[in-house]
């Protein structure tokens, strides 16, 4: 690593940055009562950015001889070159101390130390128990994921950083069959987690597949939800979704940085309900999957974004953080060694508020229970859609029957005013299934809130 | 090539030494560019950007048009990925790298997990041999030899072009990428297979100002070979923008006929159909397809192909990610189901041929060679009928034309085909011609009913990735703003 960024300054660099990655992803798929696949990935490489004029340069190389590395490192002066001469603003880095230390997650029965039988027991114990719940169970669908190994960073202005990332997910799908119907609800648990998460009482693997074949046989029986305007209470999964894509993307800074996103020129200003304060950090403790270090070597800071309802913070890049005059927060991430690092989010949740999650829903009177969540986009306008994989339809401020996939639309902005109660049910979770995506990269992160009602949202429904 | 199959041959024969019953090794390279550029010359006419005032407030000077914010990549990715089977128990494992010694590791730690897990007992055995009959191999050496500099002054002239078309516009992006991609398959069972190809995306997008209201949209080209004007996409992408000013909510909600422009379609038809007819999930009672072949599942207008052999198909290959043959396989012929798609693991276990669709390609996330083999379409084309979009728009007497981009399609429910999207480029239809445009409203429905209540096809295919649409009709969907 030293001698690569050495190599950069060497062809003219003015400043040099090497991430190194040793990273291995396992994957246990179980389908029904059978093992379907059991794979493993490693992922080993090294990548380059370089600053040079006005302007940077990335490239990156899986092969790794000096041959090889030292070309990715002529390819990114290469680029550096030739942005400099279409840029605009000049791109430089806020100054950070320059910090050497590693870090890692102490956790007891970290995955590396548990035998691929018993990961594997935890998705037959899914499926199995999902099967019992009834015959119309037609499919269980149960998968154990790992991540974890070594990420190194160096620049050339003396930081040098490494940590140990982990993160752990099980989720299990369950699809029921009656008749021509066919409908599928599911459940996961997962963080920066030793496999004893899974003695819990509330994520054993009997206990998420029971939840996930209750909700799947539940919806068999459920009716399309209405489209129009209601009052919803809003569960801790799909609040981590809102604070994430609504919040969490239009607070990034690249985004702010060209006037792309509607908070710029917001900071400042009141744009929610007081109840509601919106944090990014990178260690939480209630959960969620620990970052201590962001891909430019800046320690993950604990950002409040919003605080009160008021934008206090962006996430920012040193990049971001220069251009704007502010301090870097630790948000610059790349999905792996063969990506420049971007703005990203780590954690991102609502914070708990005073309410009893009892009360706000007897309080909602009229309206929808909106749980769970396949994830949801976000537009640059603030025009947001989320899906929530559950829903009931409540009355007198009691659920009265299950909801299809109810689909939650409208303005950021404008639902950020309408959040009336903040419930005291703080949670934060993150798998290593999926995860963010943001101009072609994947970053995993970890989402989170209380239950949030809110007044009059547009759900959009085929009835 | 040459000498990625050498290391396959090796890596096989590893695999062999530590007693495997079968083992398979995926090559695959990848040289890859992206350039992306933001156009940020216009955001002074928005108003001024706190903080950055000084800097924006001086772009839509003439002389600085052409300076923006460039994003390029540019690298090699290069890896295997093995199966190792012993007793039809699996062991997957990848690495990211060609060299020898990590490959024969990766091989090491197949076996180890195919030595210690349970059987599958739907494993049957690795595809064999057979000659490929499509030409695969699209190469187009303009696309290899294009340097980030050329693609840069692509980008930056697509952003001029669009931000020229309308003093409203406050935002032009354009990105373009440019891939060359060699990959091959040795088993032991005689399979010794490779293939290149290139491919070139370009994307506009475009925000446009005016009082309060912002508006946004975009277009894009998904090719094999080089694509030397990118004028008119920029074009378009501006003027499907500013299309949508002056937006209206509906007074009412809208329960009739929609139609769809050829990539909102797609968008829908991508997410939804090519779960529904993969035979995997169909044996697994994840498709509403079970025990409907030969059966009437779409209106007698519909006919759907894939067809992995198709000449410049974006999806085109001389074989699949197993080494099988592409093929062109109906799927719905008038509206009767005729075909599933399958990979070798699908097939086998119900003694069917693979249709050459096993795909190791995923849209975000790992590398090909990190990914085993699933099941995708190579070109999925819903076949074309009649007309253009005005065409099909001027047989509506009231109703509503989705364009662009659905916020949530990928959020599709795909085992129920229930959809409920977003549109932020939607137009009010009153007697055959649009009205005016509407602010973002929902669109929901159930595909697979859509597909039984297709009104009409137009005649303007579409390539979005590996499926291919025209735009249509829909007769009964619920709209509401």
């Amino acid at each position: 690593m030293d001698k690569t960024v050495q190599h950069a300054l060497r062809v003219g660099a003015k400043f040099a940055e090497v991430k190194g990655e040793d990273t291995v992803t396992r994957n246990i798929e179980a389908v029904n009562k059978e093992i379907r696949t059991v794979s493993e990935i490693r992922n080993v490489g090294i990548g380059v950015r370089v600053f040079y004029g006005k302007g940077n340069g990335f490239s990156f190389s899986n092969i790794l001889d000096e041959e090889h590395v030292f070309r990715a490192v002529e390819t990114a002066m290469k680029i550096a070159k030739a942005s400099t001469k279409k840029t605009l603003i000049k791109l430089n880095l806020a100054a950070v101390k320059a910090v050497q230390e590693k870090k890692s997650t102490k956790v007891s029965k970290h995955p590396r130390d548990v035998s691929l039988n018993e990961k594997k027991d935890l998705c037959l114990r899914q499926c199995e128990t999902a099967m019992e719940i009834g015959k119309r169970i037609a499919n269980t669908t149960s998968v154990f994921g790992e991540y974890h190994g070594t990420i190194y960073y160096a620049n050339s202005e003396g930081t040098k950083v490494s940590y140990e990332p982990l993160l752990i997910g099980l989720r299990i799908s369950c699809v029921a069959k009656k008749g021509k119907a066919i409908v599928d609800a599911r459940d996961s648990h997962g963080g920066s987690l030793g496999l004893t998460t899974f003695e819990e009482e509330a994520h054993t693997p009997e206990k998420m597949a029971e939840n996930a074949a209750k909700w799947a046989l539940e919806k068999l029986t459920a009716k399309p939800a209405p489209a129009g305007k209601f009052n919803a209470l809003i569960d801790s999964k799909l609040a981590g979704v809102l604070a994430h894509e609504s919040f969490g993307h239009l607070s990034e800074a690249d985004f702010v940085m060209i006037g792309g996103s509607p908070l710029t020129g917001k900071i400042g200003q009141k744009l929610g309900t007081e109840i509601i304060t919106i944090i990014d950090e990178g260690l939480p403790e209630k959960g969620g999957y620990n970052v201590y270090f962001d891909d430019e070597g800046v320690p993950c800071n604990r950002v409040e974004v919003l605080k009160k309802g008021v934008l206090t913070h962006y996430l920012h890049s040193r990049i971001t953080a220069k251009a704007l005059k502010m301090e870097p927060t630790g948000n610059a991430r790349s999905q792996d060694y063969s990506f420049e690092p971007i703005v990203r989010m780590r954690n991102t949740y609502f914070d708990a508020g005073d309410w009893k999650p009892e009360e706000a829903l007897s309080e909602l009177k009229e309206g929808i229970y909106a749980a769970n969540t396949a994830g949801g986009q976000v537009q640059a306008t603030g025009t947001f859609l989320f899906k929530a994989i559950r829903g009931y339809w409540i009355e007198k401020g009691e659920p009265k029957y299950p909801l299809r996939d109810v689909a939650l639309t409208g303005n950021i902005l404008e639902l950020l005013k309408n959040v009336d109660a903040v419930c005291n049910d703080l949670k934060i979770s993150s798998t290593p299934f999926g995860g963010c995506g943001k101009m072609d990269q994947r970053a995993f992160v970890g989402t989170g809130g209380p239950h949030l009602r809110v007044k009059e949202v547009l759900f959009g429904g085929a009835r | 090539m040459e000498e990625l199959l050498e290391v396959g041959n090796k890596a096989a024969e590893h695999a062999q030494k530590l007693g495997v019953d079968e083992a398979e090794i995926f090559f695959y390279m990848q040289d890859h560019a992206s350039v992306k550029f933001v156009g940020g010359i216009f955001a002074s006419r928005g108003g001024a950007v706190k903080g950055i005032k000084g800097a924006f407030m001086r772009l839509a000077e003439p002389w600085i048009k052409k300076k923006g914010l460039p994003i390029i990549t540019s690298g090699i990715k290069a890896g295997v990925g093995i199966r190792a089977v012993i007793k039809k128990a699996i062991g997957f494992s990848s690495v990211s790298s060609i060299e020898e010694k990590r490959v024969l590791e990766a091989v090491e730690e197949a076996v180890k997990i195919a030595k210690i897990r349970p059987p599958d007992p739907n494993w049957v055995s690795l595809p064999e041999p057979r000659k490929p009959t499509g030409q695969g191999g699209i190469f187009d050496k303009r696309i290899s030899d294009l340097d980030v500099e050329k693609m840069l002054d692509l980008c930056v002239d697509c952003c001029v072009t669009a931000g020229d078309v309308d003093k409203r516009i406050t935002q032009a992006m354009a990105m373009i990428s440019a891939a060359s991609v060699s990959f091959g398959i040795v088993n032991t069972k005689g399979v010794e297979v490779c293939d290149r190809g290139t491919f070139f995306t370009a994307y506009v997008y475009t925000k446009a100002k005016s009082g309060d209201e912002e508006v946004s949209s975009g277009d894009f080209i998904m090719s094999r070979t080089f694509a030397e004007d990118l004028q008119p996409m920029a074009l378009n992408a501006s003027q499907k923008t500013i299309e949508c000013f002056g937006r209206k909510s509906l007074p009412e909600k809208h329960v009739g006929p929609v139609v769809f422009e050829n990539v909102s379609w797609n968008q829908l038809f991508s997410r939804v159909f090519t779960s529904g007819v993969s035979a995997l999930n169909v044996q697994e009672n994840r498709s509403v397809y079970k025990g409907r072949i030969g059966k009437q599942v779409a209106k007698e207008n519909v006919s759907m192909i894939d067809d992995g052999a198709l000449s410049d198909g974006f999806g085109t290959t001389k074989i699949d990610d197993e080494g099988v043959p592409r093929q062109k396989t109906p799927i719905i012929e008038k509206g009767i189901l005729h075909n599933f798609l399958y990979d070798n693991y699908a097939a086998k276990r119900e003694k069917h041929e693979s249709t050459g669709n096993a795909s190791r390609q995923t849209f975000f996330g790992a590398a090909a060679y990190a990914n085993q083999p699933t099941i995708k379409p190579s070109n999925l084309i819903l076949m074309p009928n009649k007309g253009d979009l005005e065409k099909l728009v001027s047989e509506i007497e009231e109703g509503i034309l989705v364009k662009g981009g659905l916020l949530g399609a990928s959020h599709s429910n795909v085992v129920t085909g229930d959809f409920s999207v977003t549109a932020d480029n939607a137009f009010k239809i009153e007697h055959g011609a649009v009205v005016y445009p509407l602010k973002p409203c929902t669109v929901a429905g159930n595909f697979y009913e859509a597909l039984n209540s297709i009104i009409s096809i137009g005649n303007d295919l579409k390539t979005n990735l590996n499926v291919m649409c025209p735009s249509v009709t829909i007769e009964k969907i619920v709209v509401s703003t």
